[in-house]
């Protein structure tokens, strides 16, 4: 699956369309995704950022479009299906167990299990240490309970599951809200490192800064269309909040990330 | 300020809950020299068996954040079911089968029509308790099914066995009450169920995103919780020979008082056998206990319930407290 | 935190002790130094029941042996049994006997009934008086006092023989009141009140198949179905509960305004049939007796809101169980089944009951 398409790239998306009732969520979306590339996905609350990263992770089904994913052609997916296919998602705050250790969440869908049915907790124990080492994310114990755990840890948690799931596709929705200057940086810093390690990262967010420098790509979304694919070395600010609102103008972009 | 958890913290309830069993049947055989015999245990460790069988069922329903209200019913439905097979001239072995597969589909029946509907479990258990209750009824008409000895001989005397026979100095219910505790550890700590259990109690969305099929582990696990009560159900029906409609009244009630004594909590995500196993052995001493004392069952209830009600504030606050700390 | 653990131990450990404690005192008042002789039969009509009774019981035990006796009563929420308990332990404090009276915790609870036979047959009772709940759920209790050689009697609500034959146990008496009796002299005296035009009647059962329910449901059925004009509309089981019963009563004068009788099979439920009627406005024309003649009875038939009851007295009847404890305790001969005899209170003669038990 790694190959990826023939035209280079590892999943598109074809004029997917979704409607709630009469609002047009998402009104025939076109979206390549490349590995190796953190792409950022951006634009105003109701754009249908959500609702294209849900289509994504098979949370909701398109009405009508395709799913591309290794020259095989899907009409909807489901979450078993998308993880299956090597497209994981880290959400902001549903994706934890909070009650649970963090093992048990790392490996949560894809326990070990030996004799067909025993959980190899010890197995579990071990590779949840070397992975959230791998990833730099500080835990001491992977026997503690999530829940005990620090927004920014469980983040690194989130992430590291979305590997471990076998995930090529990595995707997070709205990463940085609800946190600190240090645990930003510390998923920034996380982000950029899957682009370069060969992940294909798509990365919803409000805060323009941190797209700018985190991402390569950056697509700009607007009452359900794509209304911008732009080269995030070849753009700015100005222009970005341009696409995203209509307006030209705007000098202090931090008002739109707020 | 973030310390590593001892992690036996994790067995509070259970070692508090293990402290007072302790000094429960210190001092009640201080107080009457009747308590700690032999004969005495044996009622205790009888008794409290069939507590143990639903409480294990009914563990892993609670971890899910569910609740079972038709267990009392399905103990009467899975008994009268194998007395009208008995009667009709089925082997005893068979009879069994369809009593426990009574139960069992009660069960599946509950988890199935739970996920399907995505409906509280307390309303459609509270409805199948109704629904299997009035089968009971309907099958024997009201009127208790007596005596599976006098139809077929010895395969009779067997069942009957199965209630109050020995095997060495225990009875048969004991061994299945220890069987089911043990299987329902085993599944609970060391199986994708029961960490699928736990989980669901949790965080069911988390599972769902995970792409697991969380609708099927819900069936199964209220399938488990009907097969439990009607294994209990063949322990009462075998202990008295008699198959009632209304056996088994109010024993939803007591297995979920057990459960939430030995700790899980009816929120979901915590829970464990072993703190059941120990609640369920609590409330058989201290009912036995009591009744030795000669104490009227008014303070008999009172007592239990008091119990029940500490011991749920204390690992409320303690899990609370334990929560808050990393948050600091 | 650590402070909390502790803390919350101690709790329940003096919830422990303060229960025990409680207990103990319970256990105290049994004792006969410590309170006068209350068994002492005044009343003309309780007099004529115990010659009766004791007349059934000749030869009398030796009293006054300090035996212990385990009484196992169906539940102390019922007033009834709360009558009966009190009759058991005048009786002991009489003959000089001591007698301990323990209960399931409500009136359905078979198993928890059978679990409290259990351990009261762990200690060191001669005889224990069982009233049971259903005729099976203390049969295994039976064998087990069998085999530690407590005698069993059976008072009330008969223990199934058969069944306790099957697995190898037996009962040692038996005393009870004639159920189908009661129902019997209840019905007969509806029918005499309702005279020549007779009408509909309707009886309230307690929990079907449960001794006393089905034999009082029985004699009444067959004098209703004997006489002439008078026509048995329905059977409801209320499981003897009070607001059941209440919705019954009230189902049916709705389904048949013209009904002219009801018999409960007890007063509870006879009591709630009559607030139903009234409370529905049909309370006038319409005849209600239950069963067991209880305090509330009582006053209820001096008002006028209850027709009659059938009576026996809780005294006698609990003071004959004790003899005839002590009579298979002494190794006497005794016969088959011993029967309280009973009474008919009625508006017209409650005044002859003026401090009846």
């Amino acid at each position: 699956m790694s190959k990826g398409l023939s035209n280079g790239y590892i999943i598109s998306l074809k004029n997917i369309t979704k409607n709630y009732g009469n609002i047009r969520a998402l009104q025939g979306v076109n979206l390549d995704i490349r590995l190796g590339e953190v792409l950022a996905l951006v634009g105003d609350n109701g754009a249908g950022k959500s609702t294209l990263i849900k289509v994504l992770s098979g949370a909701i089904n398109p009405d009508h479009g395709e799913i591309i994913v290794d020259n095989n052609v899907y009409g909807k997916l489901n979450p078993a299906l998308a993880i299956k296919l090597g497209i994981s998602t880290v959400y902001q705050d549903l994706g934890l167990v909070d009650t649970r250790n963090v093992a048990a969440n790392l490996f949560l869908g894809r326990e070990p299990v030996k004799f067909g049915f025993w959980l190899d907790k010890k197995l579990m124990a071990k590779k949840s240490g070397q992975l959230l080492k791998s990833l730099n994310v500080n835990i001491l114990d992977p026997n503690r309970m999530v829940g005990q755990l620090s927004g920014g840890q469980r983040q690194g948690i989130a992430v590291a599951r979305a590997i471990n799931q076998g995930g090529q596709v990595i995707i997070f929705d709205e990463p940085t809200a609800a946190m600190g200057v240090n645990e930003s940086r510390q998923i920034l810093d996380l982000i950029k490192d899957l682009g370069q390690q060969g992940y294909a990262v798509i990365v919803v967010s409000h805060n323009l800064n941190h797209v700018l420098e985190i991402s390569e790509r950056i697509c700009v979304m607007k009452q359900g269309n794509l209304v911008a694919d732009l080269v995030t070395a070849e753009t700015n600010p100005s222009e970005i909040a341009h696409y995203i609102t209509g307006v030209q103008g705007f000098k202090n972009l931090q008002e739109i990330s707020s | 300020m973030k310390k590593i958890i001892d992690k036996s913290q994790d067995y509070f309830s259970q070692i508090l809950l293990g402290i007072t069993l302790l000094l429960a049947i210190i001092l009640l055989s201080s107080l009457s020299p009747h308590f700690f015999t032999w004969g005495n245990i044996r009622n205790i460790l009888d008794q409290s068996a069939l507590l143990v069988i639903m409480g294990v069922g009914m563990t892993l329903v609670i971890c899910t954040a569910g609740i079972d209200l038709s267990i009392g019913a399905v103990v009467a439905l899975s008994g009268v079911c194998m007395a009208v097979a008995m009667h009709s001239g089925i082997p005893v072995e068979i009879a069994i089968l369809i009593g426990l597969t009574a139960g069992t589909l009660v069960g599946l029946m509950n988890g199935f029509i739970i996920s399907a509907f995505n409906i509280n479990p307390f309303i459609v258990t509270l409805g199948t308790m109704s629904v299997t209750r009035g089968i009971a009824l309907i099958i024997t008409a009201g009127i208790p099914i007596y005596g599976f000895g006098a139809a077929f001989s010895w395969l009779g005397k067997a069942f009957t066995w199965w209630g109050s026979g020995h095997i060495g100095p225990v009875n048969p219910p004991m061994l299945i009450g220890l069987g089911i505790a043990l299987l329902g550890a085993i599944i609970l700590n060391y199986t994708k169920l029961g960490s699928y259990a736990l989980a669901l109690g949790g965080n069911e969305e988390a599972l769902h995103r995970s792409g697991i099929a969380t609708k099927n582990y819900k069936v199964i696990i209220y399938g488990i919780c009907g097969f439990t009560a009607a294994l209990a159900g063949l322990v009462v029906t075998a202990r008295l020979n008699t198959a009632e409609p209304l056996a088994g009244y109010m024993f939803e009630l007591d297995a979920i008082a057990a459960v939430v004594l030995g700790g899980t909590d009816m929120k979901g995500g915590r829970g464990s056998i072993s703190g059941t196993v120990i609640a369920c052995l609590l409330l058989g001493v201290l009912r036995n206990g009591l009744t030795i004392m000669s104490i009227p069952s008014y303070y008999q209830q009172l007592a239990i319930g008091l119990i029940i009600l500490i011991a749920v504030i204390t690992s409320e606050l303690r899990f609370r407290n334990t929560l808050s700390r990393s948050n600091a | 935190m650590k402070f909390k653990r502790f803390y919350s131990l101690l709790i329940i450990m003096a919830m422990l002790v303060s229960v025990v404690g409680c207990g103990n005192g319970a256990a105290n008042n049994g004792e006969p130094e410590d309170l006068p002789n209350q068994g002492e039969i005044t009343n003309p009509k309780m007099l004529e029941m115990e010659e009766i009774l004791t007349a059934q019981l000749q030869p009398l035990p030796e009293t006054n042996t300090g035996d212990k006796i385990g009484v196992l009563v169906i539940t102390l929420t019922n007033p009834f049994w709360v009558t009966l308990k009190e009759a058991y332990e005048a009786a002991g404090r009489e003959l000089g006997i001591e007698v301990e009276v323990m209960a399931a915790p409500t009136e359905n609870d078979t198993k928890s009934q059978l679990e409290t036979l259990q351990a009261m047959i762990a200690k060191d009772y001669k005889a224990l008086i069982l009233s049971p709940i259903e005729p099976f759920n203390l049969v295994p209790g039976v064998l087990q006092a069998n085999e530690k050689g407590t005698k069993v009697v059976n008072l009330g609500p008969g223990i199934d023989r058969q069944a306790v034959a099957d697995i190898g146990g037996k009962l040692d008496g038996r005393i009870a009141v004639d159920f189908e009796e009661q129902g019997k002299l209840a019905a007969e005296y509806i029918v005499e009140k309702l005279g020549k035009d007779g009408g509909k009647v309707a009886i309230i059962e307690g929990i079907p198949g449960a001794g006393q329910s089905e034999g009082r449901t029985t004699g009444a059925k067959k004098v209703f179905e004997n006489a002439a004009n008078v026509e048995l509309v329905s059977i409801q089981p209320a499981n003897w509960d009070r607001n059941t019963a209440y919705n019954i009563a009230t189902n049916l004068v709705q389904a048949h305004p013209d009904l002219k009788g009801i018999f409960s099979c007890n007063d509870v439920m006879a009591l709630a049939a009559a607030d139903a009627l009234e409370a529905a406005g049909q309370r006038d024309g319409k005849i209600i007796f239950g069963v067991d003649y209880i305090n509330e009875a009582a006053e209820a038939i001096k008002d006028g809101k209850l027709d009659g009851s059938i009576a026996y007295s809780s005294t006698v009847y609990a003071k004959a169980a004790i003899l005839l404890a002590l009579k298979t305790i002494q190794g006497h001969e005794i016969p088959e089944i011993v029967h309280s005899p009973l009474a008919v209170v009625t508006k017209e003669n409650i005044a002859e009951y003026e401090g009846w038990k």
